[in-house]
C-alpha cells in the first residue's frame, strides 16, 4: 500500500507528457527508430534540393553501373542516379504511407466511436460491414480496388486506406467500449451532455494514446502494400522514383547489377523497420497496463 | 526449451537474413554450385519446358494464344503447316491445290495415319474438323478463320474438297495456322472434353494437366515417322515471374525456357552449359497516333515524331539490342514484307517539321498503353525523347481490361479520346493481310478491329481488298508491297521496332525449335549426352 | 456449444448472401470486356461476339444477376470463361496447394514466433530482448517479393539446395513457406511477447516468484498457458488470411494455389471466377472465425486462472 501512495504522489507532479517521454527515453531501440524517422522526414523535405542529379535524367552511356564515387548507389537501366532518386522518392513513399493510413484511420475512429457508442443496431450494421471487410486479405483488397480505379499513386493511396478502416473501427470499438463503461462517462451522461459532446470531449481523447500506436504500425504495413502492388503492374507509374516501384523494376537485375535492387530495398526495409520498432516502443511507453 | 537449442535456430535464422544481403551485393562473384553444369536426364525423364502462363484450352479451335499452341504442336497437326522460315508445307495432307481464283482447294491425305486414340485419319475426320470450325453456332474462338468456308466435300477415303464462299487468297495460311489442327472425331462427338483431354495425331499424346502447375506429354507410339519422337515425356511448367524462369535454367530444373526477358540474357551468358538463342520474331512495335484529332491530322506532325525518336536507342534500351529496327509496318518474316526507308533519327528536322505545322514550341498530348514493366518503360523512353523536340507526354498505363474498354468501347470515332496508343502488331497466319488489314483498312476502327489510328486511305483499302480476291502470290506481292508503301509514307504510326524471340536450353537440348511466331515446334526435340 | 455454433452458422447465411451480392456488383465494376481481354490480341469482332453470347455477356445486368443467383442457389458456381471449365473444380483443384502451403507457413511462424516472443518477454528491455524483436520485426519488414526472390538467389541458385518453384515434395515446401511465414512469424512473436508481459505482472506470478519457484516453472506452468490465450486467437486469424493464399509468393513460387488464380482472374476478368473466390475467401474467414471463438471460450482464461492460483 505504502508503495502504491509514493506511486500516486510521483504521478501527479509530472504531467502525462513527461511520463510518457521518461518511460519512452527508456527504450532505447525505439528511441534510435524515432530519431531515424526523423531524419527521414527532413530528407523527405530537403531531399530534392540536396539530390546530386534530376531524378528523371536519363544518361544512356552509364546504363546499370555500379556504385561510384560518381554515383553513389549507382545507376538505374535508365543510367539514372538511385542515390538521388532515393532521396526525391524519401518524399514520396512517406506521403504513401502517412496520407492512406491517416484517411484509413479518420474513417475508422468514426466508424469505432459511433459503433461502440451508441451500440445496439448501428453497432452491428457498421460491425458487420467491417467484417466483410476484414474478410479479405489487405493484398486481394488492394488489388480489387485498384482494377476498378485503375493503376496509380493517388489510387494506391485509396486502397490501402480502406483496408485500413476496419483495422482502426474495430480497435477504437473496444476502446470506447470500455471507457463508456467507465463512471464518469455515465456521470457527463446523466448531467444531460450531449452525445457529440460526451464524445468529442471523453470518448475520444480515450482513445488517442491507441490510436497513436496503431497508427505506426500501419504505416510500415501501408508502405509494404504499396511496393507490393508496383510489383504486380499496379502500383505507382514507374518513372515516379517511388520506392517499391524502383525495387519492383529492378527485378531483373538482381543477378547482373543487385545495387538497382539493394539500394530502394534497403530504403524500405530500414523505413518499414523504423516504423515498427517505433510503433512497439509507443505501445510499451503509452500502455498503462505494461508501464511500471 | 533449451536456451543453447534455441539459440542454435535464431542464429540459423539471422544467417538467413545476413546470407540473403550479402549475397546481394556479392553475386557478382560466381560460386563453384552456380556454375556446374545441368546433368542431362535420360529419354524415360524427359524434357521440362519452363513457360510464362498458364495454358487456357487444349482444344486448338478454340485456342488464341501461342502458348496454348506450343503444347497443342506437340499432340496435334494440321493438314497443312510452317517449316521453321514460315514456309507452308503439307503435314497431314500428301499434297493440296487451289483452283484459279481460290475459291476451291483439294487435299489430298497421307494414309495409314490413326489418331491416340485408334481413330483412322481420313477425309471424313477431316470434314468433321472443318465443319465444326466452320459451324457458327459452334461459338469457337477461332472459327474466323473459316468462316468463309461454304461447303467441305468427302470426294474420296482421302480426299477432301474445300469449297469458299469468296475468293480468299492467303486460305492455306489458314490451315497452316496452329488453331486449324484435326482433332479425332471420337473427341468431337464426345463433345466438351477436348479442352481438357486433347487426341490428335502429333508425336505426343496427352498424359495430364495440372492447372497452374504442370501439363505432361509422353511419346505416342505409333506416331508415321520412324524414330520420332526423340524423347519419352515433356512436360511444361507455367512459371510467371521471369527471374524465376532464368534461375530455373541456372538450376537444371528447365531444359528449355520461353520467354527470356532480354535484361536477362547477359545472366545466362555467364551460365556454363546453357546456350541463349535469339532471332526475329512477327512483332512489330508501334505507337499510333489518332490521325482524326489535332495535332496528328497533319502528316507533318506525324512524320516529326517518326524523327524525333531515336529507333536505335529504342533498341538497345527497352530491349538490350535484342530487337531490330522494323523497315515495314509488317515484320521481315511475314508474306509478302517490304522493306522501305527508316526515318533516321534526326531531332532538328523533327523540330523543321513541327515549325512548318504550326508548333514550333511543341505541344502537349497523352499515350495510353499497358501497365507491364516494359510497355512503361517504353512510355518513359518516348517521353524523355519528344521532349527533345519541346513535346510533352503524359504516359498514361492501364491495366489491360480498361484499356480494352477505353479503346475499343467507343463506338464513334469523333468520340474517341485516344491519342496516341503504344501498340503491338504479329499477325498469326504469318500473311500481309492479316498483318495490314485489321490496323489500317478504314472498316478496322475499333471496335471492328485494331485501328487505333483512324487511319483512313481509299488506295490502301483498294490495294487491301484486292490482295484478298487473288491466290495469284506475284499479284498478291505487288499489291501489299504498295500498301505498305502508302502506309509508311502517311506514317499513322511511329514504326519502331522487330523484337526478337528470345530462348535458352541448356546444351544437351537439341532440336527443339520455335517459330519465328512463338510457337514451339518439338517433333524432333531430343537429348543428346555426350 | 453446439447450439451457439448452429446459431453462428445460421447466422452466417444471411451475411453470405449480401456478400454474393456485393461479389457480382465488384465484378461487374472492374472495367473491361471479358469476350474481349479472352478473344486474344488479334480476335476478329465475330469471335468476340460469340464468345459473349456463350457466356451470356451479352445480356442485361439483371438477367445475369439472376442467372447467377439461381445457379448459386443450386450449388453452381458456374463456368470460366477462359477455361470452360466449372468453377467448383477449378477451386478445389487450387485449395489443396493453398492449404499445405499455409500449414507449411504456420509451421514456421509459431516456431519462430513463440520462441522469439517468449525469449524476449522473459529478457525484457535486455539485449535479448532488443536482438530478437529486431528480427522479428525484420520480417515485417522485408518486401515479400523481394524477400522471395533473395531467397531463391541464395538457396537455389547459388547453393542448389532446394528447387525454384512449383508444387513437389517437402523441399519444395521450404522456401515459399519461409517467405510467407516470416510476416506472420514477427506478428506472433509481438503478440506472444506482449501477452506473456501482461501476464508475467499478475499477481499469481508474483506469488510463485516470491514462493521461490524456479523462474523456468513459472514461466512454463502459468505464465504460458495464460499468455497462449491472446496468441491462439491471433494465429488463428492469420490462418485465416493465409488460406486466400498469397498473391505474391505464389507467383514467385510459381505455385498453383488460390492467390494467383484470383490475380489470373481479374486480369481475364473471369467474372464467374473471381466472384466464386471472393464467397470462397468470406466463407473461409467466416468459419474460422467461429473456429477461434470457440477455441476462446475452450481456453477460457478464468478457468485457468483458477487453476493457476
Amino acid at each position: 500500500m505504502a508503495e502504491a501512495n509514493v506511486h500516486m504522489e510521483e504521478q501527479k507532479r509530472v504531467t502525462p507528457f513527461q511520463q510518457f517521454w521518461s518511460s519512452f527515453k527508456k527504450q532505447k531501440v525505439s528511441f534510435a527508430a524515432g530519431a531515424f524517422l526523423l531524419l527521414l522526414f527532413i530528407v523527405a523535405i530537403i531531399g530534392p534540393y540536396i539530390a546530386p542529379y534530376e531524378p528523371n535524367e536519363p544518361d544512356y552511356n552509364q546504363l546499370l553501373s555500379g556504385p561510384s564515387w560518381q554515383h553513389l548507389a549507382g545507376t538505374d537501366d535508365f543510367g539514372r542516379d538511385i542515390f538521388s532518386r532515393i532521396l526525391h522518392g524519401a518524399r514520396i513513399s512517406l506521403a504513401v504511407g502517412l496520407s492512406s493510413v491517416l484517411l484509413g484511420a479518420v474513417v475508422g475512429t468514426v466508424f469505432g466511436v459511433i459503433s461502440g457508442y451508441f451500440g445496439k443496431w448501428i453497432d452491428s450494421a457498421i460491425m458487420r460491414v467491417m467484417d466483410v471487410l476484414l474478410a479479405f486479405p489487405g493484398m486481394l483488397l488492394a488489388i480489387g480496388i485498384i482494377a476498378i480505379l485503375g493503376p496509380g499513386l493517388v489510387n494506391v493511396v485509396m486502397a490501402v486506406a480502406i483496408f485500413s478502416v476496419p483495422v482502426f473501427a474495430r480497435i477504437i470499438r473496444s476502446n470506447t467500449l470500455a471507457i463508456k463503461s467507465t463512471l464518469y462517462v455515465e456521470a457527463t451522461q446523466s448531467i444531460g451532455s450531449s452525445h457529440w459532446r460526451t464524445i468529442w470531449k471523453h470518448i475520444f481523447p480515450g482513445t488517442v494514446s491507441t490510436l497513436i500506436v496503431y497508427f505506426t504500425m500501419r504505416i510500415g504495413s501501408a508502405i509494404l502494400i504499396a511496393a507490393g502492388l508496383s510489383f504486380l503492374g499496379l502500383g505507382a507509374d514507374p518513372s515516379t522514383p517511388e520506392w517499391g516501384a524502383m525495387l519492383s523494376n529492378g527485378r531483373s537485375y538482381l543477378n547482373n547489377a543487385p545495387h538497382v535492387t539493394f539500394f530502394p530495398g534497403l530504403a524500405i526495409f530500414l523505413t518499414v523497420l523504423a516504423f515498427n520498432l517505433l510503433g512497439d516502443g509507443l505501445r510499451d511507453a503509452l500502455d498503462p497496463k505494461i508501464r511500471e | 526449451m533449451k536456451l543453447s537449442r534455441l539459440f542454435m535456430i535464431l542464429s540459423l535464422a539471422f544467417v538467413v537474413v545476413a546470407a540473403g544481403c550479402s549475397n546481394n551485393e556479392e553475386s557478382s562473384e560466381k560460386s563453384d554450385a552456380e556454375n556446374k553444369k545441368a546433368e542431362a536426364p535420360s529419354n524415360e525423364e524427359g524434357l521440362t519446358i519452363a513457360v510464362e502462363s498458364n495454358f487456357t484450352s487444349m482444344d486448338p479451335h478454340d485456342t488464341n494464344d501461342n502458348q496454348s499452341y506450343s503444347a497443342q504442336s506437340a499432340i496435334y497437326e494440321g493438314l497443312l503447316g510452317f517449316d521453321e522460315d514460315l514456309n507452308i508445307v503439307p503435314v497431314l495432307a500428301e499434297e493440296y491445290e487451289a483452283n484459279e481464283d481460290s475459291t476451291v482447294f483439294t487435299f489430298t491425305l497421307k494414309e495409314g495415319i490413326t489418331f491416340h486414340d485408334g481413330t483412322p485419319f481420313n477425309a471424313e475426320a477431316v470434314k468433321a474438323n472443318i465443319d465444326r470450325l466452320a459451324d457458327p453456332e459452334s461459338q469457337l474462338r477461332r472459327s474466323s478463320l473459316f468462316e468463309l468456308v461454304e461447303k467441305t466435300e468427302v470426294t474420296g477415303e482421302y480426299e477432301v474438297e474445300v469449297t469458299l464462299k469468296e475468293p480468299f487468297g492467303a486460305m492455306p495460311n489458314n490451315f497452316a495456322h496452329p488453331a486449324a489442327a484435326m482433332i479425332s472425331p471420337k473427341a468431337i462427338e464426345s463433345s466438351d472434353e477436348i479442352a481438357r483431354n486433347p487426341v490428335g495425331t502429333g508425336p505426343f499424346q496427352f498424359t495430364e494437366w495440372k492447372s497452374g502447375d504442370h501439363l505432361t506429354v509422353e511419346k505416342y507410339e505409333g506416331y508415321r515417322e520412324e524414330g520420332v519422337p526423340k524423347v519419352d515425356r515433356v512436360e511444361f511448367k507455367p512459371v510467371p515471374e521471369s527471374g524465376s524462369r532464368v534461375a530455373m535454367l541456372q538450376t537444371g530444373e528447365a531444359d528449355f525456357v520461353f520467354p527470356v526477358a532480354p535484361n536477362q540474357v547477359e545472366t545466362l551468358k555467364d551460365e556454363a552449359g546453357v546456350s541463349v538463342v535469339n532471332k526475329p520474331s512477327l512483332v512489330v512495335k508501334y505507337f499510333s497516333m489518332n490521325t482524326m484529332k489535332e495535332p496528328f491530322n497533319d502528316p507533318k506532325v506525324r512524320k516529326a515524331l517518326n524523327y524525333a525518336i531515336d529507333k536505335e536507342a529504342y533498341v538497345n534500351v527497352i530491349y538490350d539490342g535484342y530487337a531490330s529496327v522494323t523497315k515495314s509496318e509488317i515484320a521481315p518474316d511475314t508474306q509478302h514484307y517490304a522493306e522501305q526507308e527508316i526515318y533516321k533519327y534526326d531531332p532538328e528536322k523533327a523540330k523543321e517539321l513541327l515549325t512548318e505545322a504550326g508548333y514550333p514550341d511543341g505541344f502537349e498530348t497523352t499515350i495510353w498503353g499497358g501497365t507491364s514493366s516494359l510497355k512503361q518503360k517504353m512510355m518513359q523512353f518516348y517521353k524523355q525523347q519528344l521532349s527533345q523536340v519541346g513535346i510533352t507526354l503524359n504516359v498514361v498505363p492501364m491495366e489491360g481490361g480498361t484499356l480494352g474498354d477505353k479503346i475499343w468501347g467507343v463506338d464513334n470515332p469523333d468520340n474517341a479520346e485516344l491519342e496516341l496508343y503504344n501498340g503491338g502488331w504479329s499477325p498469326s497466319t504469318a500473311d500481309a493481310d492479316w498483318g495490314l488489314r485489321p490496323l489500317f483498312s478504314s472498316k478496322s476502327f475499333p471496335p471492328e478491329a485494331y485501328n487505333t489510328a483512324y487511319y483512313e486511305n481509299e488506295k490502301v483499302d483498294e490495294l487491301l481488298q484486292k490482295g484478298l480476291s487473288t491466290a495469284d502470290d506475284k499479284k498478291r506481292g505487288e499489291y501489299y508491297a504498295e500498301a505498305q508503301q502508302i502506309i509508311w509514307d502517311d506514317a499513322p504510326w511511329v514504326f519502331l521496332a522487330v523484337p526478337d524471340l528470345i530462348y535458352a536450353e541448356q546444351e544437351y537440348v537439341d532440336g527443339l525449335t520455335m517459330l519465328p511466331s512463338g510457337v514451339m515446334d518439338l517433333k524432333q526435340a531430343e537429348i543428346v549426352s555426350e | 456449444m453446439l447450439k451457439y455454433s448452429i446459431k453462428r452458422i445460421l447466422g452466417m447465411i444471411p451475411l453470405l448472401f449480401v456478400i454474393s451480392v456485393i461479389a457480382f456488383l465488384f465484378v461487374h465494376l472492374i472495367p473491361g470486356d471479358p469476350a474481349r481481354l479472352i478473344a486474344g490480341t488479334d480476335a476478329t469482332i465475330e469471335e468476340i461476339k460469340n464468345i459473349r453470347e456463350k457466356y451470356g455477356l451479352d445480356e442485361p445486368l439483371y438477367q445475369q444477376y439472376v442467372d447467377y443467383m439461381a445457379n448459386l442457389f443450386q450449388g453452381d458456381l458456374g463456368t470460366s470463361i477462359v477455361s470452360a471449365r466449372p468453377v467448383m473444380d477449378m477451386l478445389a483443384e487450387r485449395f489443396v496447394p493453398t492449404l499445405s502451403l499455409t500449414f507449411a507457413s504456420m509451421f514456421w511462424a509459431l516456431l519462430f514466433g513463440l520462441l522469439i516472443g517468449v525469449i524476449s518477454a522473459v529478457k525484457r528491455n535486455k539485449w535479448q530482448d532488443h536482438l530478437t524483436m529486431f528480427l522479428a520485426v525484420s520480417g515485417v519488414s522485408i518486401p515479400s517479393f523481394w524477400l522471395g526472390l533473395m531467397l531463391i538467389q541464395l538457396f537455389s541458385v547459388q547453393l542448389g539446395w532446394f528447387p525454384t518453384g512449383g508444387i513437389g515434395g517437402i523441399e519444395s515446401y521450404i522456401l515459399p513457406s519461409l517467405t510467407l511465414g516470416a510476416g506472420v512469424a514477427a506478428i506472433i512473436a509481438r503478440f506472444t511477447r506482449s501477452s506473456l508481459m501482461d501476464v508475467l505482472k499478475e499477481d499469481y506470478i508474483r506469488t510463485g516468484r516470491a514462493k521461490g519457484l524456479a523462474e523456468f516453472k513459472v514461466i512454463n506452468r502459468h505464465a504460458l498457458r495464460n499468455a497462449m490465450i491472446p496468441v491462439v486467437t491471433m494465429s488463428g486469424l492469420q490462418f485465416g488470411f493465409l488460406l486466400s493464399g498469397s498473391i505474391i509468393t505464389e507467383t514467385i513460387f510459381s505455385w498453383p494455389g488460390l492467390g494467383r488464380l484470383l490475380i489470373n482472374s481479374i486480369t481475364a476478368r473471369d467474372y464467374p471466377v473471381i466472384q466464386a473466390e471472393i464467397l470462397l475467401f468470406s466463407l473461409e474467414f467466416l468459419l474460422i472465425n467461429l473456429l477461434v471463438d470457440l477455441l476462446y471460450g475452450f481456453l477460457n482464461p478464468k478457468i485457468r486462472y483458477e487453476e493457476g492460483s
